[in-house]
Order: C-alpha cells, then structure tokens, then sequence
C-alpha cells in the first residue's frame, strides 16, 4: 500500500470509529422512535456532546503529549479538582457578592498556575530521582487530593456568581443555532495550538524523538530532562484549564471531583492511537477518542440503558481500539 | 559419514516475496558449518524454518537420513535442534540451576526434583564445573551467559546447535572461550551451524559452508578448499577487486586535541591529537575502553578529568562537556549502538536525519514554525549520496536493512558538518556491500579534511582504511603509529598485553 | 473483518438487549438518583415505578455511573434536556453544583422535582424528603437514652458537600449538645467517604484511635455499614452503643443481633412514588405544596418485626421492579 495512503488511514481510524458509534446511536434511536431520534440527532443535543466532551479532551491533549514523550501523569484528576478548589477559594475570599470580570479571570489563572506547578513537580521530580514517572505521579495524585481537601477544609466551597459559570452553558443564548458553550472554543483554539505544536515545531519534534528513543535524543544533543520538565509542566497548564471548565461545570469548588478521571484521559488518548511505550500519538486521535466516550456516555442516556451497559461498551472500545492498532503494527511490519 | 541434517531446495514466500528459492544444505555430527550470507540473504528465515518458527512452502528435510517436519518450536526442540541467538534469552533474576532447567524441569508431585546430575555432566562438558548454581545469571558476564545458554541447550540433549551471531557482543577473550567450547561439542559429535559476519572468524573455526545469495544456495564446501576472497565474491555475486577502495588524501594541522581524559571507570589518562584529514583507527579489546573515551570526549558519559579543544576553539574541560556542546564544536558521534541508542527505529528517515540540528530547519532561531520542504530535500540529498535504498524519507528507519539503517546514522552525522567525526564500529552488523559505501564514505570525509576516528574490532579494515593506529588496553592509549608500520599479530599483542 | 463484525453485533445486542421495550406514554419522566448501587435507591425506584403504574407514565431511570460524581449527574441531567422529557425527579448529589443544570431545564420548559437532597436553587417544583433534621435529632435521642447520658461518643460523618447528610449530623450535634451534656464527643470532623468500603477504612482507623468507646453514629447506609463491619472485626460489636440511619439487609441483621441500638428509617419507597406523583400534578398544572416531607421513623430490636416495620422495612420491591 502506498505509505502516505497507509498513514491516512491509520490517522482517520479513530475519526471512523467515531462515525460508527455515533450512526450507531442515531440507528437505535430511530428504532426505538418516538421524539428520542430527534433528540439525538438535534443540535442541541450535538452542542450538549460537544460540551460534555470539553474537560476531557483538554486534560487528554495535555497527557497526549507526555505520553507521546513516553511518560504517564495519572495526577491530572487530583489538579481538576485543585484547580476548581483553589479557584472557588479565591473568589469567595476576594468576592462578595458578585465576582467581577477581573477577579474571575484571576482566579482562573491561579488554577492553572496551581496545576501548573504540579506538572512542574512531576517533571522536575522524576528527573531529580529518576523515578518511573507512574510512581511520580501516582504519589502527586494523592498529594494533590490532600491539598485540595485541606484548602477546601474537606467541604465544597461555595462561591459568589463569576462569569466563570457561563463558560460552560450549553447554549449562552436560548435558541440561538451558533450560540455555543464559550469552552467549546477555548478547547478548539487549544486542540489547533497543540495540532501545530507537535507537528511543526523543533519543541514538538522533541517529545516524539524523547518518547521513540530517550538514548538517541540524549546523543542528538537535546536536553531530554529539561524537555521532559517543560512537557509535564505543560500538561499541568493544560490540566489547569481543564479544571476551570471542570469548575465552571460544577460551579463550586469540588476537592472530590474527577476522581478516576485520569482514567478517562489516558483512554481517550489510548483509543486515538497513543502507546504508552511512547513516540507514537497524535492530539487529534486523542479529542476524537473524548468525543467518542462523551457520544458513548449521551447515547446510552438517549437509549436508556443502564450504566453498566456503558461500562461494558467503553472497555470494549478501549481494547478493540488498540487490537486493531497492534494487528495494523504487524500488517506493516510483515509488509 | 551419513550427515545428520539435510535440507533439499527449502523455498518460502511471503506474499510476493520468495524469501527463499532453493536452499540446500547438509551437516554431519561434530562438524561446524558455517552458513554466509549478507543481510537479506535469507539467513534468518532459513533458521526459523530449521526452529519450527514457520513452515516451508516446499523442499524436504532429513534429519538423520529420515525425511520429517518440523511444524512448531517444541518440535524442533524435540528433535534436537536448539538455537542460540544473538540476544540472550535467559531469565537475569532466576539463578544459573533454575536457567539451565528452565522449561525441562522434572516434577514430582508438583514440586521440582534436583537435575544436579546432569547439570554436573554438562557442565563438565563445558569445562565450567566449578559454576556456581546458586548465583543469579545477571551477576555473570556475558561470555558465561552464552555458556550457560548453549548449556540450556546440551540440558535438553540437541544434537544440532545453530548459532547466530554469537560473538558479536562478546570480548576477545570471551570470544575466544567460545571457540574452545564450540570444539569441545564438536568432540562430543554435536552439529553446529554458524552464523557470523566475521569472515575471519568464519575461516578460522568452521569446517565446512554454504553461502547464500537472494535466497539461494551459491557455494558451499570445504573451508579448507577455498579462500576469503572467493567466499565475498560468492556473498555478493560480482568480484569485489577493492574491498579498501584507496583514497589519497593529504593532512594538514591539528584540529582536536584532547588531553589526560579521565572516565568514571575507563579510560585512564588518554591523550588524542587529530590533524585535519586524518583517520586514526583505535584497535583493542571489547572493555578496553574505546567506546568510554569518544562517549566521554561527546559529553555522554560523565568524565573526571582532562580537557579538549576543537579546531582551536577554547580548551574546555571533558567534565563539563555535553552533547549538545560537542555538535556546536563540531564533534560529532556514531553511537556503537545502532539500535538502542544510534537510532530512534520507529521514527522516520527524515526525522532521524536531522534529529541532531533540527533548529537550523526551523524559522526564529529554532522557537518558530519547521520548515518542512527544507527539511526533506536536505534528507533527498543525503539519500541520494548515501545511496540509501529506501521507499521515501518518510518510512520509518525500522523498514530498512541494516546497511542502510546504518547509513541514516551516518547521515545525520554528516548533517551536523562537524570537522571531527568519532565513528564506534560503524560496519558492525552491516552487509559487504554497505562496509564498501562507508570505507568509501570515510575517505571521502578525509579528502574534505575532516578528522576522523575509526574504531573497530575487525583489524583487516581498520588497516585498510586508516591512516594511523593507536591500540587501546585497560584504558591507557598507545601513541598512534602509521597503519603501514603495524602488522595484526602486533596490533594484537598490544591489544592483550598492552605493550 | 470477521472480528470486527462480530464485536459489532455483539455491542448491538447488549445495547439492544439492555433497552427493553419502550411504547410512547403521555409523560416521560426522567428520574435521576444519587447512585445506583445502594438498596436505598432501588426503594425509591420501586416507588417510582409504582407511581408510574398508578398514573399511567413512563420513568427513565438513569443515574451516574460513578457514585459520588457530581460531574456526571450534571451529563446525566443535561442528555435529558437534550432529550426533552417532560419532567425530572432529581436527587441532587451537591446542592449547589446542580443549580446550573436545573436552571437549564426548567428554561427550557421542564419541570423539576427534587427528592432526598436539598438545592440551591429556586424554579423547581416541589422538594419532597425527609426531614434530614429531625432524622438526626432522633438519633442522638436513642443514643442518648442507651449510653444513660454519659461517656464517649463519635460521629462519622458521609461525604463533604451531600446536604441532606449535613443536615442528619447537624440534628445528631444540636440534640447532643442540648440534651445529653455529659456525652463527650471524641471526633466529628471525620468522614467516611461514598463506599462502604472507604467507610470500613475510616471506621477501623478510628476504633483504633479511641480505645475506649461508648457510642457511634452514623449518618447513611454506607457508612453505618462499613462502621458496623469495623465494629465486628475489632471484637467490638455489642459492646459499643451504636445507632445508625437508613436500612438495608446488612444493617437490620445488626439490629437483630444486638449490635446496633437503633436504626432511623426514612421512607425511600414513598420518597420515589411521591416524588413522581408530585412531577404528574405538576404537569397536570394542579398546585403542589413546596416542601414534602416523608416522615422518619425509629426502627429498634423490639418494635421490628410489628407488620408496619416489616411493611416499611422490606417492602415487595421486585413486585415493582420486575415487570
């Protein structure tokens, strides 16, 4: 097969994965009839997909990059719920009864800050110890938790109205066919950053060469520790953002959400073609792996089949998803 | 004598690959046959047949004059066929009793009964009695590991050994154990068959050979009857009339100094001057500590003492040197390690091409967008140069043989267009025809007045292509003598007794 | 290719399977717990099934997948938006963090009814629950009265942040404080997290803790559950005074042991069928009260097997459930 032709369609099998699902669903839907096939298939219910799908797929492009560079982060559940606590905190402390436009956007740059630092944690820490960074990260995550909870002093912190809580309306506007979530663009503007980041800068070629083979990245003269400090740090920044939606969806400072969200992330990432041994991903497989789970989640709703019904679908897709990249592996090695 | 092992015109495809066309072969108990090839021959898919790892599409195989089949690995251990690969297959952690008995242990209600017995007996046979059983098999070095590797093999009674490539990450010395070893089976009346690009190697412990060629058999006989000469011409089917092409060249000043290099472990205070089209090939043992030095000069390994300069840039202290400095002083490094360190196998060719200097290639200093047209002419030009046989620079380096694997290594040495270029066995594992391209390749860098180090254990092309050689033992060079005045028994004595 | 189509078929008739039938009613009512897992919620999905036999509607149960997860009850209740049922009875799992996603609905023309829970919000219809209060004051009563107004006593708290339990462990400390001064409360600022088996965890780190223990309460299921099982393995079951709230088979086999003092119920089952009932007048456009309350009762070892108890206790949910 021609190569550039082969790559396409191993690019495109995630995008095809999500067609098939999401024809499945609008298949059932019909079945069954009545108003839950217009539901599915209507606009709405596209904008409330796409919404859904906002946190993860912000999270997943964050770890798509350190799992490219052939690392893991299983913290970023802890810094979605850091970053809603440490954001709630600040505008119930410096709000009063209304959180001003200046003030709410400071107070998201603090959870991405605070997210940040963790990422920076992670990276500088398993460079300084050489620890696996599944270790690393395994430990942050409680760590995260804990502070989470300590500044929240184990409550939700309820806070004072911020235009924060707009961000993840599913239609700002009733009725308005191009009104959508205003989170719906802030992911869209990072998918694009992140698209270009891996493809055409020195930085992106980077992760690829450190997550293929640390040894000849380290004899090609890059600096494959502060590399690997810069890319955990980004994922915690795109974490951070990750927790102001997370906080705008649920409007209070949670220190117990996204618990297992993690897991969420890595799957996503993992159905659209990343290899958790590294140098292979890409940011578009990993928002079409979200956008497949936030269909799966809203189809199974649609129908009305119990959860674990959904349970049980997701697993599958996650381990046909990578059978089906393994088996093409071997196609092309036999080829 | 009846052989024990005959194969009749063994032909294999995949898909429209006929990867084998007509093999023949035969091998008579307590005989070395040596089986030649370059890579690509179908050497491999030849042992896997013989392994039981596939099946052959047509032919016939007798084992001890009977004709049988061999239709999975169990069966072939069964008849006593055992493989030894060039990547050990022990288990580091289990001890060397629990290694040699690995997959034959005998139970007794589910608990594993004692072998010491015939552990003992081969053991001796081995001439290694005394091997402690207790010890886990990492705590061994690498020679012992093959022994305890062809023991696995004597445990489970083969009567045929095939052997790929088994020195190729073994010491001198450990080398050497080998060949006693091997002639030890051979008295006991095992068949062994061996692999190796080691021609010399080859010559010296095999009795007799079959060559092959595009999946085919084109000589075989009696070692003894034939010449090395005609052995390479077999193996790449035209005459090779210049396996050193000469390149004249003149020297001019020093362009590297190093001084008083210190390693963690090796070396031990060396001293190195390069003048401006100089190869200066470095002989010596595996352990010796040639690669420790060009890794401590390129900043990859930490050093304790010494200093270096490069084309009259400021002295700097080997302490203090990176990677990333030594590919701006115009040092650059062809890692011995073509596959775990060299290359990055799953990446492209481009990629891996300009890896090195990828800054160059983008906009603002190296922080704006790459500029990827650039990008693949510069990688175009080197294909082309190089000769690289490849379907585009955009397969992954793994899709190519290892000549032209090594080639891409190369060339992003190349790209960086450093005035001194450090080469670590850079014709390891690569066929003739491909060594021919690099001795080529390297006189031609001499031409441009780059410096160059050659290092290799093979001492037929370090005389052939350097100007000068130096001997490396326990981590103290010799001074660098003119390739003319050294002979190969002296480059060995040196190499073993530092003198 | 074979594979392939045979995954496909396989996850069409789970999801085929998994659906059952569903004929076009007049009202579809959306009914969303706080989990699925607990026995407290397949009460009130039997009371809501009841309900929907009785006026003639049709409930979707869904509630999210991960128990304490408010995230997903958000999507939860945001897909029925989507999908445009007519009502939704919703047992909120944070009382502020649902506000957005009710105030969603109800713009758009749903009609909401909250059970179990409080929230935050105004525009719904109608909040039908217990008296979490009330419940908890009853319980530091009982607990009270069998500790003979002395000793030490703790409260493990459920989860940060699920109001209808804060209220329970508010009631149980006012009661306390009023009533029984010579109770020394050793710890309340623990919790015991949405398992049981977080609960167990924390439950054996305390008996651990304080040695010498005189009375416990607990504020749920879970957490009465796993605090029982930590009493057990510490050899401590029996000895200690110990009053929990909510019932489930685990719990009432406590109480028949001696090893819990008392139990105060809530009525799930009428919780659900009243929750759905109210959601039906609502869109009837009859008028309904604001605030239902569904009554606690306390269930000792002595009045439990009275046929009221036994009627409130182990109601025929499969009757309900199963059709």
């Amino acid at each position: 097969m021609n190569p550039s032709l082969r790559k396409a369609l191993a690019a495109s099998g995630p995008f095809v994965g999500l067609v098939f699902v999401y024809i499945l669903f609008a298949g059932l839907t019909a079945w069954q009839g009545g108003d839950s096939r217009d539901a599915f298939l209507s606009l709405y219910n596209s904008k409330t997909i796409l919404t859904q799908a906002v946190i993860v797929t912000i999270g997943a492009l964050g770890i798509t990059l350190v799992i490219i560079a052939g690392g893991i982060d299983l913290s970023v559940g802890s810094q979605i719920a850091l970053a809603t606590v440490v954001i709630a905190w600040c505008l119930r402390e410096y709000g009063g009864d209304t959180a001003g436009i200046g003030l709410s956007l400071g107070a998201a740059a603090l959870g991405i800050l605070a997210c940040g630092v963790c990422g920076l944690l992670n990276g500088v820490m398993s460079a300084l110890f050489r620890i696996v960074p599944f270790i690393i990260t395994l430990g942050t995550m409680q760590i995260a938790r804990g502070v989470a909870k300590w500044i929240a002093e184990e409550q939700t912190i309820v806070t004072p109205e911020s235009m924060l809580f707009n961000v993840m309306v599913v239609e700002p506007q009733p009725d308005v066919a191009t009104s959508v979530a205003p989170g719906i663009w802030v992911a869209a503007g990072l998918i694009v950053v992140v698209v270009l980041t891996l493809r055409y800068t020195v930085f992106g070629r980077y992760v690829f060469a450190i997550g293929s083979n640390e040894a000849t990245a380290r004899l090609c003269g890059i600096n494959v520790t502060l590399q690997r400090i810069w890319i955990y740090t980004l994922c915690g920044l795109l974490t951070g953002v990750a927790g102001v939606m997370q906080f705008a969806n649920l409007t209070v400072g949670d220190p117990t959400a996204a618990v297992g969200m993690e897991l969420d992330i890595i799957a996503a990432v993992v159905i659209g073609g990343g290899s958790l041994s590294g140098g292979e991903g890409s940011a578009l497989g990993s928002v079409v792996g979200a956008l497949i789970m936030a269909v799966l989640r809203n189809g199974c709703t649609m129908v009305g089949v119990p959860n674990f019904v959904q349970d049980i679908v997701i697993g599958v897709i996650i381990i046909s998803a990578v059978a089906v990249d393994r088996l093409k592996h071997r196609a092309t090695v036999a080829g | 004598m009846e052989p024990l092992l005959r194969l009749q015109d063994i032909q294999k495809s995949f898909g429209a690959t006929r990867a084998l066309k007509g093999v023949s072969l035969a091998v008579r108990p307590g005989e070395i046959h040596a089986l030649i090839g370059e890579n690509g021959a179908g050497k491999s898919t030849l042992m896997k047949v013989l392994s039981g790892a596939i099946r052959a599409d047509g032919g016939r195989i007798e084992l001890r004059g009977r004709p049988c089949a061999i239709p999975s690995p169990a069966a072939g251990r069964r008849l006593g066929i055992a493989m030894i690969y060039q990547e050990l297959t022990l288990a580091p952690h289990l001890t060397v009793e629990e290694n040699l008995t690995l997959g034959i242990e005998r139970r007794r209600l589910g608990v594993v009964r004692s072998q010491r017995g015939k552990i003992r007996d081969v053991l001796a046979l081995l001439q290694h009695p005394g091997l402690p059983l207790d010890a886990p098999v990492r705590t061994l070095g690498m020679g012992l590991q093959q022994l305890i590797e062809i023991g696995r093999a004597l445990m489970s009674n083969a009567s045929i050994i095939i052997m790929d490539e088994p020195t190729s990450s073994l010491s001198a010395a450990d080398t050497k154990a080998l060949f006693t070893t091997m002639a030890r089976l051979k008295e006991a009346g095992i068949a062994i068959i061996y692999i190796s690009h080691f021609l010399e190697e080859v010559m010296r412990v095999s009795d007799t050979y079959t060559v092959l060629r595009d999946g085919e058999t084109v000589a075989s006989g009696t070692i003894s009857d034939t010449t090395m000469a005609a052995i390479i011409e077999a193996m790449v089917g035209r005459k090779l009339t210049e396996m050193f092409p000469a390149m004249a060249h003149d020297m001019g000043g020093p362009v590297f100094e190093a001084r008083n290099v210190h390693g963690l472990h090796l070396p031990h205070g060396v001293d190195l001057t390069l003048r401006a089209g100089e190869i200066l090939g470095i002989a010596g043992l595996v352990g010796a500590g040639r690669t420790e030095t060009v890794r401590a000069l390129f900043g990859l390994d930490r050093a304790r003492a010494g200093s270096l300069c490069v084309a009259h840039g400021r002295p700097c202290p080997v302490r203090r040197q990176r990677p990333r400095k030594a590919l701006r002083q115009g040092l650059d490094l062809l890692s011995e390690d073509r596959k775990d360190e060299g290359l990055a196998t799953a990446m492209t060719i481009t990629e891996n091409t300009t890896l090195a200097v990828l800054p160059r290639f983008a906009q603002a200093r190296g922080w704006g967008p790459l500029r990827l047209a650039r990008e693949r002419r510069a990688v175009w030009r080197w294909v082309d140069e190089l000769n690289i046989k490849c379907a585009g620079v955009d397969r992954p380096v793994d899709s190519l043989s290892g000549g032209n694997q090594q080639k891409v290594a190369l060339a992003r040495v190349l790209e960086n267009d450093g005035a001194v270029i450090l080469l670590d066995e850079p014709t390891r594992g690569v066929d003739v025809g491909s060594k021919v391209d690099i001795y080529r390749l390297i006189g031609r860098l001499a031409r441009e007045g780059k410096a160059v180090v050659f290092i290799s254990s093979y001492l037929p092309e370090l005389m052939g292509v350097c100007d000068t050689i130096a001997v490396m033992h326990r981590g103290k060079l010799s001074q660098p003598r003119p390739a003319c005045e050294w002979t190969e028994q002296e480059i060995m004595r040196v190499a073993v007794s530092g003198e | 290719m074979i594979r392939g189509r045979i995954a496909f078929v396989c996850v069409v008739a789970l999801l085929v399977g998994a659906m059952g039938h569903a004929a076009a009613k007049p009202y579809r009512i959306a009914v969303i717990p706080k989990g699925t897992t607990h026995e407290f919620w397949k009460s009130i999905h039997a009371g809501a099934a009841k309900a929907a036999k009785e006026f003639d509607v049709e409930i979707i149960w869904q509630g999210p997948q991960k128990e304490d997860d408010r995230e997903l009850q958000i999507q939860v209740v945001q897909s029925f938006v989507s999908r445009r049922v007519d009502a939704i009875v919703l047992a909120p799992l944070d009382e502020v963090a649902l506000v957005r996603p009710v105030r969603e609905a109800v713009r758009r023309g749903i009609k909401v009814v909250v059970i179990d829970s409080g929230l935050k919000a105004k525009g719904f219809s109608s909040f039908v629950a217990t008296d979490n209060y009330q419940g908890g004051r009853m319980g530091a009563k009982r607990l009270g009265e069998v500790m003979g107004g002395q000793g030490k006593a703790l409260l493990l708290r459920y989860s940060e942040g699920s109001a209808s339990t804060m209220k329970r462990e508010q009631g149980f400390l006012d009661e306390m404080a009023e009533n029984y001064p010579g109770i020394e409360l050793v710890s309340t600022n623990r919790y015991a997290g949405a398992t049981r088996e977080s609960a167990f965890k924390e439950a054996q780190n305390l008996l651990t803790k304080f040695s010498s223990l005189d009375g416990v309460f607990c504020p749920n299921e879970s957490s009465a559950a796993g605090m029982l099982r930590a009493l057990q393995t510490a050899g401590k079951a029996g000895k200690v005074k110990y009053v929990g709230f909510d019932s489930s088979e685990t719990l009432l086999n406590g109480l028949k042991a001696g090893e819990m003092d008392g139990l105060v119920v809530q009525n799930p089952f009428l919780m659900g069928y009243l929750g759905v009932k109210t959601a039906v007048e609502v869109l009837q456009g009859k008028k309904v009260k604001r605030r239902i309350d569904t009554g606690v009762v306390l269930v000792t070892r002595e009045n439990m097997a009275t046929p009221e108890m036994v009627e409130l206790l182990t109601p025929d949910l499969d009757k309900w459930l199963k059709q």
